[in-house]
């Protein structure tokens, strides 16, 4: 019974999520787009970021190629949504694997910097190229179904989810944990670190690039500069971070907590929830480093000194 | 007597300095072979270039009659080649069973392993050390000795052939020493041939049936314990430098 | 022909200015082991504040510098021994993502209290040139890569002959050298931060002069800083000072043979390829 609940409760959140678009108003279902795209980002970044133990700061160059492979499929081949959406993921499957052998080499700062410069010239360089619309960017066919958006939004976070629930109990899973864990360890009792490297890399940019794909269709307009925003990695990192990375569900939780916060914030004023982001991560490095998820397990043992403790384990 | 693992003429340079140089030897079936040497003689650094962290500058390493030289680090472990870490290596994170289990899912018979069976099997290689009271500890909870027996049972647990120990009874006391020494010898009874480095020539002369002297990454002297702890050279590289330091 | 040395001219001018852009970010990561992702954010600010003191104040750009590297620097020592201190031992992802924090609030702060309007530093002389032959160099854009130049040497100078100096180059090595200088460690990295954002400051106010000021030019400046320091490595100043050179003139060449928009691409390309072939940097000491 005790094992039981968390499973019926979580079925019964799905229910409820999946029920939105028949009982709320077009702005919270428009909001549930948002907020479920962001939390398949944070999901995704969670696989390499979050159980591979590195932090890729480019994950928003997936959501990018997501988007034009969808964009360009739709609109320079009109080919149907399914097939760009294909295509935008074969692109990501493509740019993990290239890049990432000799990215993932690279270790800590390095390894984040090199993301970080990939997805700085990202933008630059779909700029100049002819088919994605250069720097004036795609418009696409309208489809103004905004439930259906909603429902592929929460089917694609309910399969992010699965996947990352899979990696705790599977063999690559325990492979990932190990590499994050203790790299060199890990290579000298078998593991592949290469190559499951690698396969955390692509699995991760598959989910941001179906969610780039799905944003691109639903938003309807794309160009360089919002499809490959580096304030998006900005965004899922500190969403995964704050609710808890390498653990199931703390990503979507820090998701849909930050996003729901930054709405109202937006409300007010715009840069306001911009500056919320930033303000949550200092507080959140500083006071609780291992995410909600820790803070929810931890908490009833320390009370308040939980807080005080990680700041006593880190400070000089 | 069949060697399973041979070295031949194995060096490694660092950016022009020589950690190993022109390093042979055999170590056969079933054998327990020491390696002793003072600290910097380079005993860690023949340790990785077995188990693949570091690559050859020269030489060969051959394992069952393949050289093995150019694989890979997981590749070497997979074939049968395990190691503990002199600086101890855990999956911090991890609770002590997993950090075994990771062997038992990626060592040489893994890929057929399931999660739970990997579990099963930690827990047996666990008991073998002496750590089943800690399984579900997390690893960086353990002490010191008890980190040094989880080397042993991570190592364990990928069914190796070789067993590469590198200090693994360093910084423990004497009734410490003497458990590990009794663990050393219940896996050479496994069938396994064992690699022992120490620092600490007592602990390694009643474990060895035979051991070698490095000293400025170079092999001085070989034979069996008795022999070459009465070498002089070994006296005067070794023992001379241990008085002095 | 002529275009080519002009070019060359403008690159080596832009590394002067890049070199002590870099300078900051390199001394922090070299001492503290932290890469500063809010360099860039303190760059933008210290060009604000450059822009506030002329406007304002009536206080030259070059004038204003020393002042605005002294104010930048009592920001910096403040986040340190404030904030920064408190993660200072913490996992190095952790360190990357506060200042990545810092750098967003920083920003978003800039756009709230400045507006992201884009801001101009107009001295009298903004407009005056030097020729040379055929050659043509903004006097403010000479001006500026002599202050760089001197400031990267009396860096260098502070780093091997004071006291100071020599605790913050030894705590790059260990943190217990810090008491055989008797500086408290604390108090040395508060003022290994506190000079790097100094320096930003300064290069802040020289950017101000040359270029255009918005709150967003901050995330760039970090990723070029950080593609110097690698280049340049971490132990040496005049190191950075070859790295902000370097990639002066690769950007500016990639402006003139393959167009405006991919002055970027050059770095960051760059970036990458010295990551994968030599992650120590190319004059760093090797592992």
């Amino acid at each position: 019974m005790k094992k039981l609940l968390p499973a019926i409760l979580l079925a019964l959140g799905v229910v409820i999520l999946a029920a939105v678009p028949w009982i709320a108003s077009d702005v919270v279902v428009q909001f549930g787009i948002n907020s479920l795209l962001l939390a398949v980002l944070a999901q995704g970044w969670n696989i390499i970021g979050g159980y591979c133990g590195y932090p890729s700061f480019g994950n928003s160059t997936f959501f990018g190629l997501g988007c034009y492979g969808v964009a360009i499929a739709l609109v320079q081949w009109e080919l149907p949504f399914a097939v760009g959406l294909a295509f935008g993921v074969a692109l990501a499957a493509a740019f993990a694997v290239l890049l990432g052998i000799p990215v993932l080499r690279l270790k800590g700062h390095y390894f984040a910097i090199a993301t970080l410069a990939l997805a700085l010239a990202m933008s630059a360089i779909v700029s100049n190229v002819e088919i994605a619309g250069r720097n004036i960017g795609l418009v696409l066919p309208p489809l103004n179904n905004d439930p259906l958006f909603y429902e592929l939004s929460l089917a694609l976070l309910i399969a992010a989810t699965l996947t990352v629930f899979w990696l705790t109990r599977s063999r690559f899973g325990f492979g990932l944990i190990a590499i994050r864990e203790n790299e060199e360890g890990a290579a000298v009792m078998g593991v592949n670190t290469t190559l499951f490297k690698i396969l955390a890399f692509t699995l991760s940019g598959v989910f941001s690039a179906l969610a780039g794909g799905i944003y691109a269709y639903w938003i309807t307009f794309i160009d360089p500069v919002s499809a490959f925003d580096i304030g998006l990695n900005v965004k899922m990192i500190i969403m995964a971070v704050f609710g808890g990375p390498g653990t199931i569900l703390g990503p979507v939780l820090g998701a849909f907590l930050l996003t729901a916060v930054s709405e109202v914030l937006a409300s007010e004023v715009t840069t306001l929830a911009g500056l919320f982001f930033g303000l949550v991560v200092v507080a959140a490095v500083v006071l609780m480093p291992r995410g909600l998820t820790d803070v929810f397990h931890q908490f009833h043992k320390a009370g308040w000194r939980y807080f005080l403790n990680n700041i006593r384990a880190h400070r000089l | 007597m069949t060697a399973i693992l041979e070295v031949s003429n194995a060096t490694r340079n660092f950016s022009g300095l020589v950690a190993v140089n022109n390093v042979s030897f055999k170590l056969n079936e079933g054998e327990i072979l020491g390696v002793i040497g003072p600290n910097g003689a380079g005993k860690t650094t023949l340790v990785s270039l077995i188990s693949g962290t570091l690559s050859l500058s020269r030489g060969d390493i051959t394992f069952e009659g393949q050289s093995i030289a150019t694989l890979s680090a997981f590749r070497r472990a997979r074939l049968g080649i395990g190691r503990t870490f002199q600086i101890m290596h855990p999956f911090p994170g991890l609770s002590v069973l997993d950090n075994v289990a990771v062997g038992a899912l990626f060592g040489q018979s893994g890929t057929s392993v399931g999660l739970s069976q990997a579990r099963e099997q930690a827990r047996t290689q666990l008991e073998f050390v002496g750590l089943g009271d800690y399984a579900d500890q997390r690893a960086d909870e353990l002490s010191g000795p008890g980190r040094k027996r989880l080397e042993l049972a991570k190592a364990l647990a990928m069914r190796p052939k070789v067993l590469l120990c590198d200090e693994v009874m360093a910084g423990l006391n004497l009734v410490e020493i003497d458990e590990v020494i009794d663990v050393v010898r219940r896996v050479r009874e496994r069938g396994i041939s064992v690699l022992v480095i120490e620092h600490v020539i007592k602990a390694i002369k009643s474990l060895s049936d035979r051991i070698f002297v490095l000293n400025h990454g170079e092999k001085i002297a070989d034979g069996t314990p008795e022999a070459v702890l009465s070498d002089p050279r070994v006296i005067e590289a070794y023992l001379g430098r241990s008085r002095r330091e | 022909m002529d275009l080519l040395i002009q070019v060359l001219i403008n690159g080596v001018l832009l590394g002067g200015f890049y070199a002590i852009m870099a300078l900051g970010l390199a001394l922090v990561w070299g001492v503290l082991n932290i890469v500063n992702l809010a360099h860039g954010a303190f760059i933008m600010l210290g060009a604000y504040l450059s822009w506030y003191l002329y406007e304002y104040g009536g206080i030259d750009p070059f004038i204003g510098l020393p002042l605005n590297a002294v104010i930048m620097f009592a920001v910096g020592y403040a986040m340190q021994r404030g904030l920064l201190n408190l993660i200072v031992r913490a996992p190095m992802f952790n360190t990357l993502l506060i200042t990545f924090g810092i750098e967003v609030v920083l920003t978003y702060l800039a756009q709230l209290v400045f507006s992201a309007d884009f801001r101009t530093i107009n001295p009298p002389y903004a407009g005056n040139n030097t020729t040379l032959g055929s050659v043509v160099i903004p006097d403010v854009r000479l001006f500026a890569f002599g202050a760089a130049i001197v400031l990267t040497l009396g860096m260098w100078v502070f780093l091997l002959r004071t006291k100071l100096g020599r605790a913050i180059r030894a705590t790059a090595q260990n943190l217990v050298a810090a008491r055989l200088y008797g500086v408290e460690p604390r108090h040395l990295y508060a003022m290994t931060f506190g000079i790097g954002i100094g320096l930003a400051g300064a290069a802040g106010a020289l950017y101000g002069v040359t270029s255009q000021i918005n709150p967003y030019i901050g995330a760039s400046l970090t990723a070029k800083s950080f593609a110097i320091s690698i280049i340049g490595g971490l132990e040496n100043p005049l190191g950075v000072i070859v790295g902000g050179l370097a990639l002066g003139i690769i950007e500016s060449l990639a402006l003139l043979y393959v167009g405006a928009t991919f002055g970027d691409v050059a770095t960051f390309g760059v970036l990458v390829l010295v990551l994968i072939v030599r992650p120590t940097g190319l004059l760093g000491r090797t592992a």
